[in-house]
């Protein structure tokens, strides 16, 4: 029996997204209750779990586990396929942000037994991961230190599956399938040139580069996995896992390897609205059998095919002169009337469709209202909504309950409904001028793309979220990104720190982490820090700026005694407090008055200063004209003539 | 539906949980091919009669008709589920007639004899309460021989049809026409092999017979109306022999039949009993069942996030492409069929 246990392949599925990228629908509902071409995803993919051979698996919820518990307990009472081979646990956990917190928790909770299979909740696949686990259990016999086998599916690389997600740029060591480099582009990035480490070239005689990868965000791990995240505790997700791994390869001894799909495989990751729509038209299209859109309905077969593509429910009715084009989906007891003209769209149950109505590339989901002569082109409209006559919609994501006025005209808004006053329903607009704007509300994190619908059918550039917000407030900063992103990082903790009234010994931490997060130099580290200190967004608002350093100062002297200790480091920190104060207008012409507080609280020493100050000159820097510099060394010189004086 | 039967039931929990994991072995693929559906079909079936607490016909009939109407249902392109299903019941039935002393030639039978028969028959499912368990089981241990010999026995057969110096042509892979191929492989016949939509099955079962002693030339699937005036038989597998004498068989082989009546080049199709379907070559749902995309093209390239793919599973070849069947039993006429049918499985179980 023991042994029977060993061999039952486990499987983690992490339920949350850690993203933005489906407001608002995700708000209210659970990603794996989103319906993809009318099945929930989770169906999809506790399916392809059991097809694939796989005996138990973990669902890891950070939020609405209740919505998901009582999902799969009503599929056990309907005695589900999947339910009866499949041993299906759920974990939740409200505290966990992330995808590394998720790790950590399972390694904490001892859950998984071995070797196991990772993937998230928007993986939809078909592969045979019992075959795949195997492989990994070889690939590990040739190599003890092997993590983890990423497995990717291959395709052209202007499919809209790459195209409109983050690409990703692969170097791998052809004989041996172990990954050397792993890079993330943003959609659409202009970035021509690809940069390679000369080492991943000269130490392997045979290295492959890889652009036309679709992540399907599956891996299958070793036991080492979930301690390797506790270690590290600034792993945040799959990403910074890989790069950690990557860059510290020798001191973690693991390593990464891939492995690709079969051609007649199908595997892909919904990470946005537009490989929504795409994965949902593939479903459609039968690429991803088994799983196809009778799913969740326990193989009854309820649907009616009618050709080109075309699906209906057999109690669903349609009227005589209305037109299905190609690829439609319709869902039980809707109705669609007259002259109306549906291509590539999924509709669900209980909708009424008016007359003269046209809907393209659209998903509508259940119990929606849609009157006379409306147009609705690449919206996603959820449950409960009712779309006024007249109306036009392009590009619309609209939350559940909202309500259409007449003969509105709307591209590319995000709709919510929201509550006053007990009853009193209003919708509330994200307003958007240009109809561009809204893909750029992912300002929360900075690695989300919000990708929205396309509205006009053409892959426009303007879908594409260009800069988010870390990037952004410091836009003539010629620093690279990483460690722009770490100086964002430092100030944060530094702020939250100095509000909160935290121990600096804690600070120090985060800044390690952050440190090791983004493969900071020490010397850049002194930097940033200081930089960082005079940088924080209470001395914007503040009114006397030098009381405030000075308290700032006091408060965070552990922390930059920590750092500035030696003479090369009170160089660093001089230096930072150079750049603050030709950066930030808050310390306009008060350059002499920091350093003097520097000065005074013994953290940079005489000599240091003069040395500086040399520079200052040499540099041509325009901080050496300004008058509380000049002023501040004079100040000194005469100070140490006195001293010397009275030695 | 019938006088004689009880009312649709449902299963209760355990059946439908068994029932439930052979539809899901079967659709991901665990349980590949019609014979190997046939042969799991009636496994099910045993265990879920063996089961049952209830011993009397009525009740078990009911039962396996319940579970052959979830099978039909989910698993409508596999007509062998259905079959096998009916084959059982008609052996409950046949049991039950036996016992109760009354003519076992229940099929078929003329009108007069049906009328005068009813109350009679009528009362042929009343509750009895005699254990057919143990003569069921027999039964179906005579069924699961018959599966396993349905092979062999097609294939002895071969001799008759195949002569020396024949040019034959099959179109795609099947297991049951290597068979066949095989054991007339003594005789010095030529094989042509058109490629099936299943290529890769194709040359390796050109490459098993070429071993194995038969000249094989692998053809295109588009060469086969030119080759056509130069052969002289057609073998074919089907999937499935319908009920008015037409055949099932794997996508594009309308064309070789076609092209074979055109050229009036006779057409042998080998069916195995447990391929014989009472179903009606009708439009429908089954005969439009659509394969998986990527077995007509590999998920990879722009297009085919772009295109529609339709790789339709089935071809439905009709009665007058047909010269022959060839059941276990011999060969048959495809007008013959109707006859087989009856033999087979009682009319009443014709609708599940």
């Amino acid at each position: 029996m023991e042994n029977d246990k060993e061999n039952i392949i486990q499987a983690v599925v992490i339920m949350d997204l850690f993203n933005n990228n489906f407001e608002p629908i995700s708000n209210k509902n659970p990603m794996g209750l989103l319906p993809v071409a009318g099945v929930p995803i989770i169906d999809y993919v506790l399916e392809s779990l059991v097809s694939g051979g796989v005996g138990e698996a973990i669902l890891f919820c950070c939020q609405d586990s209740l919505q998901i518990k009582d999902h799969v307990k009503k599929c056990k009472e309907n005695k589900v396929p999947w339910s009866i081979t499949l041993d299906v646990q759920i974990i939740s956990s409200d505290t966990c942000q992330t995808m590394g917190d998720v790790m950590r928790e399972i390694d904490a909770a001892g859950l998984v037994r071995g070797y196991f299979i990772l993937l998230g909740i928007n993986s939809i696949t078909n592969i045979n991961f019992a075959a795949l686990l195997e492989q990994h259990k070889q690939t590990c016999k040739k190599d003890k230190g092997a993590a983890m086998t990423l497995v990717y599916k291959e395709v052209a690389w202007q499919h809209p599956l790459l195209s409109n997600d983050k690409t990703l740029l692969l170097a791998v060591d052809g004989r041996n399938h172990k990954i050397l480099m792993h890079q993330k582009y943003k959609p659409k990035s202009k970035e021509t040139s690809v940069s390679l480490p000369l080492e991943c070239v000269l130490q392997h005689s045979e290295v492959k580069l890889h652009n036309n990868l679709v992540d399907a965000n599956i891996a299958i791990c070793s036991p080492s996995v979930p301690p390797l995240f506790s270690d590290n505790f600034d792993f945040q997700n799959r990403d910074d896992f890989i790069h950690g791994i990557l860059i510290n390869e020798d001191i973690l001894a693991s390593s990464l390897y891939y492995t690709m799909m079969k051609e007649t495989q199908y595997g892909a990751a919904i990470t946005n609205w537009k490989t929504y729509q795409t994965v949902c038209w593939d479903i459609l299209h039968n690429w991803v059998y088994p799983l196809s859109i009778e799913t969740d309905s326990f193989y009854k077969n309820t649907f009616m095919y009618m050709g080109r593509h075309i699906f209906r429910k057999t109690n669903s009715s349609l009227s005589r002169s209305c037109t299905l084009v190609e690829d439609v989906l319709v869902g039980a007891k809707t109705h669609i009337s007259d002259m109306s003209r549906v291509s590539k769209s999924m509709i669900g149950n209980n909708c009424t469709i008016g007359n003269h109505v046209i809907i393209h590339g659209s998903h509508i989901m259940n119990n929606v209202v849609i009157k006379d002569n409306c147009q609705i082109i690449n919206s996603f409209i959820n449950d409960n909504c009712i779309v006024e006559m007249n109306s036009n919609l392009e590009g619309v994501v609209a939350s559940d309950n909202v309500c259409i006025e007449e003969g509105s005209n709307l591209k590319g808004n995000i709709l919510v409904e929201t509550i006053k006053n007990g009853n009193d329903i209003t919708l509330k607009k994200t307003s958007s001028e240009s109809g561009t704007e809204w893909e750029n509300e992912s300002s929360g994190k900075e690695d989300d793309e919000y990708v929205g619908f396309d509205e006009e059918w053409s892959n426009s550039e303007s879908c594409y979220s260009s800069d988010s917000s870390a990037e952004s407030s410091l836009p003539d900063s010629p620093i690279p990104e990483d460690t722009n992103i770490f100086l964002q990082e430092v100030i944060d903790s530094l702020a939250r720190g100095y509000e909160e009234n935290l121990k600096c010994d804690y600070l120090i931490l985060e800044i390690n982490s952050s440190r090791y997060a983004y493969n900071i130099q020490l010397h850049e580290v002194n930097f940033f820090v200081v930089r960082a200190l005079l940088s924080m967004p209470i001395l914007e608002d503040t009114k006397s700026v030098l009381s405030t350093v000075k308290d700032i100062l006091k408060y965070f002297r552990p922390v930059i005694s920590n750092y500035i200790k030696t003479k090369s480091s009170i160089m660093d920190c001089l230096k930072a407090v150079e750049d603050s104060c030709i950066k930030n207008i808050w310390l306009d012409g008060k350059a002499g008055q920091i350093i003097h507080l520097l000065y005074e609280a013994d953290i940079v020493d005489e000599d240091s200063l003069l040395e500086w100050y040399e520079d200052l000159k040499e540099n041509e820097s325009p901080l050496k004209d300004q008058t509380s510099i000049v002023k501040f060394f004079e100040w000194l010189q005469e100070a140490s003539e006195e001293s010397e004086d009275s030695d | 539906m019938p006088p004689t039967e009880g009312s649709l039931k449902d299963l209760d929990d355990k059946t439908s949980e068994s029932v439930v994991k052979f539809v899901s072995e079967v659709r991901s693929g665990k349980i590949q091919g019609s014979e190997n559906i046939a042969v799991a079909t009636v496994d099910l079936l045993e265990k879920i009669i063996s089961e049952s607490e209830t011993t009397n016909a009525l009740s078990l009939c009911n039962l396996v008709r319940a579970v052959g109407r979830n099978l039909v249902q989910a698993l409508p392109t596999e007509l062998a589920a259905g079959n096998m299903v009916r084959r059982v019941l008609r052996a409950i039935r046949d049991e039950q007639r036996a016992h109760a002393n009354q003519s076992v030639e229940g099929a078929g039978e003329s009108l007069q004899r049906l009328v005068l028969a009813a109350p009679s028959r009528r009362a042929t499912l009343g509750p009895a309460a005699r254990d057919l368990k143990e003569p069921i089981r027999d039964h179906i241990a005579e069924l699961r021989a018959e599966l396993d010999a349905s092979t062999s026995s097609i294939s002895s057969q071969a001799r008759s049809h195949v002569h020396a110096d024949e040019l034959l042509l099959t179109y795609g892979a099947s297991a049951l026409v290597e068979c066949f191929l095989r054991a007339a492989g003594t005789r010095r016949f030529r094989l042509l092999l058109a490629e099936g939509p299943d290529v890769a099955e194709s040359h390796a079962m050109a490459a098993r017979l070429a071993t194995a002693g038969v000249s094989v030339a692998l053809v295109g699937g588009a060469a086969v109306g030119a080759l056509m005036p130069r052969v002289n038989k057609v073998v074919l597998g089907a999937a499935a022999a319908l009920a008015g004498g037409a055949a099932l068989a794997t996508a594009g082989a309308l064309a070789v039949t076609a092209a074979a009546a055109h050229h009036a080049v006779s057409v042998v199709v080998l069916s195995p009993l447990w391929s014989l379907s009472a179903l009606h070559a009708r439009g429908g749902q089954l005969f439009e069942a659509l394969a998986p995309a990527s077995r007509a093209l590999p998920y990879q390239g722009v297009e085919s996030a772009l295109v529609r793919v339709e790789a339709p599973l089935y071809d439905v070849v009709p009665p007058e492409h047909i010269t022959l069947f060839i059941t276990n039993l011999g060969g048959s006429s495809p007008s013959y069929i109707y006859r087989l049918l009856s033999e087979l499985y009682d009319p009443n179980d014709y609708q599940l």
